[in-house]
């Protein structure tokens, strides 16, 4: 089909659109963070690092699942993922949102969660130990507070 | 310029950002073998250039895009002589500047015009050199969506629709389709990957077309 344009028109609209970006739907996303099948390349032990702090988080700050995914504003689905499941691949802007509620690094949180490669491991093996030394029950324990404690401010280190 | 018989071709400009100027470009009313050719020949290695920054940052190989244009081949020959698609490209200096696949099988959800049949704009991109954003530098090329938005626009028109478009735009396009094409915003659509829903109605579609037009 023939489109009639003018170049008067043309003009008038390459200045009003400028630098901006026009992409739309799924096939022009940003290959950024397409994901395929990542596993493999986070150990378990730092994914475990991640599903306990989230839940030890969310425990001691006394939220539930629902009240957590409200307050950073992420899917219920998708924290119930990272908490319960070791092979879950969070999305990057989760994580962000996760890591603004707990006030800790969202550099790090990527880390773990296999999303980027660390670039300190030292402060893994760190976390790893005070991940292990909690265990989930219902309320915080002195232990498990503790664990939490030490996890965020390890996680917080810049 | 090499292309397809049975494309048309229609005059159109875009600005040159280096040259600052204005320069004759040829809107398609396809997407044609010249233009896969193009994206894999002159779009992926552009790509190149991000994953090379994706490096730098420390994303790990395996979140690299490694075959990301496959699935856009894929989806042009999926929908390779159906009715209900229409597509468009810009080409400009012998090279594709932009692309556009619609779908006119889709129904409207603004409530203003609920159920209408609208030209769904399935897929909107522009090559990688014109995107600032992602060049970290000023484009090449300026003013292709607004040029494919109005070809959608004309599209819809001549099916009968009036102009209604809709699509899912991209969280950095949002400012675009929302302020400098004037449409209305649906909010995010949890069906579609959490990506924002815009329709444009018959009146906006006017609107649009007349701010290019001399005051």
């Amino acid at each position: 089909m023939k489109i009639n344009v003018t170049k008067a028109w043309c003009e008038k609209m390459a200045r009003r659109e400028a630098y901006a970006e026009v992409g739309a739907g799924l096939l022009a996303i940003d290959p950024t963070f397409e994901i395929e099948s990542v596993s493999e390349t986070s150990s378990d032990e730092t994914r475990f690092v991640l599903q306990r702090f989230i839940e030890l988080g969310r425990r001691g700050m006394g939220l539930s699942v629902e009240q957590l995914a409200e307050q950073a504003d992420i899917e219920i689905a998708e924290l119930i993922s990272i908490e319960s499941d070791i092979h879950h691949l969070p999305e990057p802007r989760t994580l962000y949102q996760l890591a603004q509620v707990f006030e800790v690094s969202q550099v790090k949180l990527m880390e773990l969660s296999g999303l980027t490669n660390p670039k300190d491991v030292n402060y893994l093996e760190e976390a790893v130990r005070y991940a292990a030394r909690s265990e989930s029950i219902e309320k915080l324990n002195p232990e498990e507070q503790a664990a939490l404690d030490g996890l965020i401010s390890v996680l917080s280190k810049k | 310029m090499s292309k397809e018989e049975n494309v048309e071709v229609s005059e159109v400009y875009l600005f040159d950002n280096p040259e600052n100027a204005f320069v004759e470009a040829e809107l398609w009313d396809a997407i044609t073998e010249k233009n896969l050719a193009d994206w894999e020949a002159d779009w992926i290695p552009h790509l190149f250039k991000l994953l090379k920054s994706l490096k730098q940052k420390g994303v790990v190989r395996k979140l690299w895009p490694q075959s990301r244009h496959w699935h856009w081949s894929d989806k042009v020959k999926d929908i390779e002589g159906k009715l209900s698609n229409q597509c468009f490209s810009i080409v400009c200096d012998s090279s594709t500047q932009a692309m556009l696949i619609t779908d006119l099988a889709r129904r409207s959800q603004l409530d203003v015009q609920k159920h209408s049949h609208l030209v769904y704009v399935d897929f909107i991109e522009v090559a990688p050199w014109n995107r600032k954003e992602l060049i970290g530098h000023s484009p090449k090329y300026s003013g292709a969506g607004s040029i494919l938005i109005r070809a959608a626009i004309e599209l819809s028109k001549q099916e009968g629709f009036r102009g209604r478009l809709g699509l899912h735009s991209l969280p950095q396009a949002n400012d675009f389709y929302e302020n400098k094409v004037g449409m209305t915003d649906l909010g995010l659509d949890k069906n579609y990957q959490n990506l924002r829903y815009f329709e444009m109605t018959p009146e906006q579609a006017d609107e649009f077309v007349m701010k290019g037009e001399d005051s």
